[in-house]
Parts: structure tokens; sequence; C-alpha cells
């Protein structure tokens, strides 16, 4: 099976006989490497949790950024080649900002995923054709925000398939942890809730012991739709409260 | 010596005003044969209005070789139409449109083309009528003349179409376009008393053999100074 | 003594193109409470002469918003043309209708991109804003932008604005409070017999405002329109 496989993922732009871009698929694989990150949507907003791996105690934590801000109102998980992450977070920022230029309104969640995941088939190994990309990025990004029609939670993976979820867990622990989130979720959830529900599952499929260095927290508020990133502080009192 | 850009700032060979009147059932445009290189009567046998399709005619006043490009251009793609054999031709109403982005360009890359098109037809059973001109200015009206026939016909044809309440038969269409040509071939020093009409109604649209207008000057001897 | 100036013989005599043409044409704008009233005369001309007579400066770009462009008639039709293509782009990419601010700000950006090649047109915007209040947008034609009150622009502007002033800012007559609020208090039959009456004044003495009054009176439920007969000489 894998002597077929060989043969068709040398070009990124190759189908399989069986109809299967592999580079697509093998960087899908690439993100079960990746670390955990899981997003909970409810009617109070939207939380998003990553475990960061601090493989060395001489690392600084605080420079490993798993969550980032691209517009007031939107955030975003990443996981696997977080390199890659940079590129389309780029594009996620100068969308939204654009969108804000020409229009004087907050872009959506939606037309912010949609305008990233137009990036990832912009990929090519024609060395004289000019794209975005060399391969397919090797992350999948979690989007979460609130625009006018409420809070959302968006997965982008890199085939530039998006879908929106109620919950969702990317990573090398998504697997339980996408099990847990179905066993805990239920749809009137506080915020606080979900953000300790968060921290517990991460906790369970985390490797290290979760503290307040090891991960970082946000949510996304549906009251003042505002990106809000946990200070060291507040996640220690969420862990508390676990 | 630097030469500037070539482009056409003064028109060189020129048709006079192009006329266009609805009718109830169709449409028709007249214009006459003169192509003038200046103030000299230099072509006259000059055709200036043209049968698209079945549904479509144009005229132009301004430049001749401007609006011979355009009717090129325009041929091109009828041509393809009838080619694809696939019973789609253009309508007036897209002609026009085109007309207009091509005028709008031109004009916004400073290349006008020197001219101002009078598109008519039918669409949908319902007479059009539209103009553009070389700035990419365009309007539709039940009645339109370009250069000295915006002065002096528009006025004689818009009294009458509101007359009759827009509802005018063809031969009053005609007999009003006569009489229009007649006074323009009068007062305009560059007109010319032999003009081609183009005509569009349900039965399809042709351009018809020109007609010589007939002409009085006996009073010309009593105006003074001529001679 | 025949000589020739050398100089006009270096280069090819330049003619000018003048890009541009003043059709004429007047727009008047204004907010109510719960409505926007925006009406044009519907004459296009051409130097002295009436091109059209049924020519409305009006153009109907999304369910609760009407743009008003006046000017020169080319770039009117040209910037009204490429509105609508970006407007539709931003429905299949946003999955929803333009709002009114939302059409506002996409048209100063519009604008200012011919910042060194101007559309040559005087806009205003109006519509029914997400909270349901009516608003008027005005421009200068490199697309700086306000929301105001009431506005008038075009060819008659100059002769409209102050009785606009006068009627509905209600200057200079004893209060000086500054009024904070986006729109007026009439009703909207009043300000729709007001639209008339200053389109019947500006008629009277501006020879590119006349044959017609096209009104657009925008509410929740949609644009409804009224017509009225101007002088037609």
């Amino acid at each position: 099976m894998f002597l077929t496989r060989s043969e068709y993922d040398h070009g990124v732009n190759t189908f399989s006989p069986e109809g299967r871009l592999f580079q697509v698929e093998y960087a899908i694989e690439a993100i079960k490497l990746g670390s955990t990150a899981i997003g909970i949507k409810t009617p109070e907003g939207v939380v998003l949790a990553v475990e960061k791996r601090v493989t060395s105690s001489l690392i600084i934590p605080s420079t490993i950024e798993k969550i980032v801000e691209v517009d007031s109102h939107i955030a975003c998980a990443m996981s696997g080649l977080i390199a890659d992450s940079k590129t389309l977070i780029d594009k996620a920022r100068v969308e939204a900002q654009n969108h804000w230029f020409n229009y004087d309104e907050k872009m959506s969640v939606e037309s912010v995923t949609q305008a990233v995941s137009d990036l990832a088939l912009a990929f090519s190994d024609q060395e004289d054709e000019v794209y975005a990309m060399s391969r397919p990025f090797g992350v999948a990004l979690l989007f979460a925000g609130v625009d006018e029609t409420g809070p959302h939670l968006y997965h982008l993976e890199p085939s530039g398939t998006y879908i929106e979820y109620e919950a969702k867990a990317i990573g090398s622990g998504s697997e339980g942890a996408q099990q847990n989130l179905q066993d805990i979720y239920h749809k009137n959830m506080t915020i606080k809730e979900a953000s300790k529900h968060a921290l517990s599952i991460l906790k369970q499929v985390m490797e290290e012991k979760l503290n307040a260095t090891n991960i970082e927290m946000c949510t996304v508020s549906a009251r003042d739709k505002t990106f809000h990133l946990f200070t060291k502080e507040e996640i220690e009192d969420v862990i508390k409260e676990m | 010596m630097q030469h500037p850009k070539q482009q056409t700032t003064n028109p060189m060979v020129t048709g006079t005003s192009v006329i266009g009147i609805q009718f109830d059932g169709g449409v028709l445009i007249a214009a006459d044969l003169l192509g003038s290189y200046g103030s000299m009567a230099q072509m006259r046998q000059l055709p200036r209005v043209f049968k698209v399709n079945e549904k479509t005619v144009i005229g132009a006043s301004g430049d001749y070789s401007d609006y011979q490009f355009i009717l090129e251009k325009i041929m091109q793609k009828v041509n393809q139409d009838y080619c694809l054999n696939d019973g789609y031709v253009y309508k007036p109403k897209q002609l026009y449109s085109w007309c207009t982005r091509v005028m709008y360009n031109r004009r916004s890359n400073f290349d006008p083309l020197w001219n101002r098109v009078v598109i008519a037809g039918l669409e949908d059973n319902q007479p059009f009528l539209g103009s553009v001109d070389l700035l990419g200015n365009a309007y539709e009206a039940p009645c339109i003349a370009t250069g000295y026939g915006n002065y002096l016909a528009v006025p004689i044809m818009r009294e009458f179409l509101e007359k009759n309440n827009n509802k005018i038969t063809e031969a009053q269409a005609r007999d009003v376009v006569d009489r229009c040509m007649k006074l323009l071939y009068y007062r305009d020093g560059r007109a010319y008393d032999k003009y081609s009409i183009a005509v569009v109604t349900r039965v399809g649209a042709r351009v018809e053999e020109c007609k010589e207008l007939q002409t009085n000057w006996q009073v010309a001897s009593q105006v003074a100074s001529y001679d | 003594m025949f000589d020739i100036k050398t100089d006009t013989r270096k280069m090819p005599i330049e003619h000018h193109f003048n890009p541009y043409e003043m059709n004429g044409g007047t727009i008047v704008g204004v907010a109510g409470e719960d409505f926007a009233v925006i009406a044009s005369d519907t004459r296009l001309s051409e130097g002295y002469s009436i091109l059209s007579r049924e020519n409305p400066h009006l153009y109907h770009v999304q369910p609760h918003t009407v743009m008003g462009s006046v000017g020169f008639h080319g770039d009117s039709l040209t910037f009204n043309k490429t509105l609508q293509i970006r407007l539709r782009m931003y429905e299949y990419e946003n999955n929803k209708k333009c709002s009114t601010p939302a059409v506002a700000q996409l048209i100063s950006t519009m604008l200012y991109s011919r910042r060194f090649f101007p559309y040559y047109v005087n806009t205003i915007v109006a519509g029914i804003n997400n909270e349901g209040q009516g608003c008027i947008y005005s421009y200068d034609p490199v697309g700086s932008y306000e929301r105001e009150v009431y506005r008038a622009g075009g060819s008659s502007s100059a002769l409209i604005q102050p009785l606009l002033d006068s009627q509905l800012g209600l200057k200079n007559q004893g209060s000086f409070e500054l009024s904070r609020s986006y729109t007026v208090k009439m009703s909207r039959e009043n300000v729709v017999a007001l639209v008339k009456d200053v389109f019947t004044a500006a008629a009277e003495r501006d020879i590119y405002t006349g044959d017609a009054v096209f009104i657009n009176i925008i509410t929740k439920d949609g644009v409804f329109t009224e017509h009225f007969k101007l002088r037609r000489d």
C-alpha cells in the first residue's frame, strides 16, 4: 500500500489514480504531531486553549505563541508547523483590516476563514510559477470570534476545507479530547464553564503536567466582541477552580 | 525631433449629424453620405448607417476612420456570433453597453474615438434608441440627434413626439426625419442632400437605398451677400 | 522676413483633449428618524442642449441604499457599474447584503482609488442603517465623506443647501444649540413636500436642473418612488 503512495506523492499537484492528493493528506498527518488545541463555542462567547510544549527549562515559555489575535473580535489557535501559520495569520489580519478599510465594519469570522482558506491550495512545485507556497501548509487553525451573527468557531485544515464547530480539538491529543468535548458539551454552557472544561480536557491529554506557564488561553466574549488573552494569574484562577 | 504619442486629438474626415427616432413597432436612424475633409466636401458616397444584425443598426458622426475602427470591432463580434451558430445575436442594449465601455476606456487612456455613436434596434419588441459619445457619455431617448442635429432636429422631433404622445407611425417617423434632414442640409454647412436610412422593425433590420432631398433654393437670390 | 519661429517646428502641435464634461443635475438627500429621502432632477444636459428629460441621477444599489451621482455622466455610469460589481462580490464573500454604512465606506475608497484621475462626480448616499435610522452620506469627487442630516449636491447645490439650512437645520433662528442628532424630526410627508419645493425653486434659476424630480423614499420596507413635474425650459 505504501508503494502505490510513493509513486504519486512526489508532485504536490498530482492526483493518485484513486483520486487522492497525498501531499495534502500528509500535511493533515503533520498536524497530528502538533500540540493540542481546543476551542469551545458558547452563547456567551468562544474559548480557545492550547498546550505549549516547553521542551527545555531554558526556554522562555512566553515566547511560544500559539494563540494570536487576528482582529479585535477574532482569535486564532493553531497546531502543527507553527512557522507555516505565520503566512496564514498574516493573510487573515490583512483581509480583516482591508475589510474594515473598505466597508467600515468588522469582517465576519467565516469570511476571514474563507479568505485564509484561499491560500490552502495556492501551492505549486513548479519553479517558474509564482505561488504563495511550494507545498501544502502543515498547520491546522481554529478561528474563534464574535460577529454580528454571534459567536463562531471554525476549523481550517491544509486541504482548505473549513467547518464550523460547537467544540473542536486539534493536534496530537485531538482524538481523546474530541471525545471528551462531545461528552461534556451542552448548548447553554457559560464561558466560565467552557474555560474550565477546556483546561481539564487539556490536562488529560497533555504529557506534561498542566500549569499556568505551559498553556495559553483566550476568550472572545459575545458581550463586548473583544479578544482577551488570559494572563498567567487569570489562568491560575481557572486552574484553581477546576 | 521627439514625437509625442499619436492620438486622435482632432478628427480628419468627418461625418455630420446622425438623427434617430422611435416609432410604434420600430426605430430608424438617418445620416447623409458626406465625408468632409475640414470644410471640403471630399467623399460624397460615404455610407454612415449600417446594419449590425437583424435586431440592430448603428450610425455615427465624427471621425470616419475611428467609426470604421468601431464598426470593424463590432463586425468581428457579429461574425464570431454567426460562426458559433447557436442562434444568439447581440441585442441593441448589449451593443450600446459595450460601446459605452469601449468609448469610456479610450477616453480614460486619453486616446478617444472621436465619435458620437447612435445605436438603434428592437429588443423584446420594444424600440431602443441610444447614443454614446467620445467621453463615454451615454443616454437613451425616444429621439436622438448628434452634432448640429442636436440643436436643429431634436426640437422638431421632440415636439412631434410630444404632440402624438410618443406614439407615431413609421410613415410619420419617415416624414419627420426627411424634414429634419432637409433642414440640416439648408442650415448645416457640412451636410449633404443625399442620405440613407437604416430601419429596424419586427420584420428585421435593413439599410435603404440612398435618398435625395428635394430642395428649393429660390429664396437664395434674395438673401443679402449670397452670390 | 518669412522666417518661421524655429521653436514652433521642434515639436508637432499638441492638442489637449479634455476627458471631462459637466452634464448638470441636482440631488438632495434628507435623513429622517426611520426613513431617508433622496431626490434628483431628471435632466441630462450637454452645454446648452438637453440630451434627455427622463434621466434620473439615482442608482438603487442595495435593498435599503440609493446612491445619487451627478457631474460628468460618463463617470457616473462607470462608477455605478463598478460599484455594483463590488457589491455583488461583497455578497459572495460575506453571505449578506452590504449595509448602508458599508456601502458608504466602499464608495469613499473607490472614489479615492482614482485620486489622480478623479471621477468627476458629486455623490450622496441615502439609506437605512443597521439601527433602522435614516442616514445620508455626502462625498467630494475624491472620496472625502461625512454622515450628514441633509445635503444638496450638483448644479443647484449652492441654491438649495442654504434653503435646507434654513428649513431643516433651523440655522441662525434664535437657538444656538448644537444639534447632535443625525436625523431631522420632520415627517416623511413634510420632507417630500419640502424637496419638491426646493427643486421647483432651483429649476427657476438653474438651467441644468429641470424637467422632473424623481424622489426615492427609503424605509425598512424598501424604496418607494414618486414623480413630480418641473419646468422644462
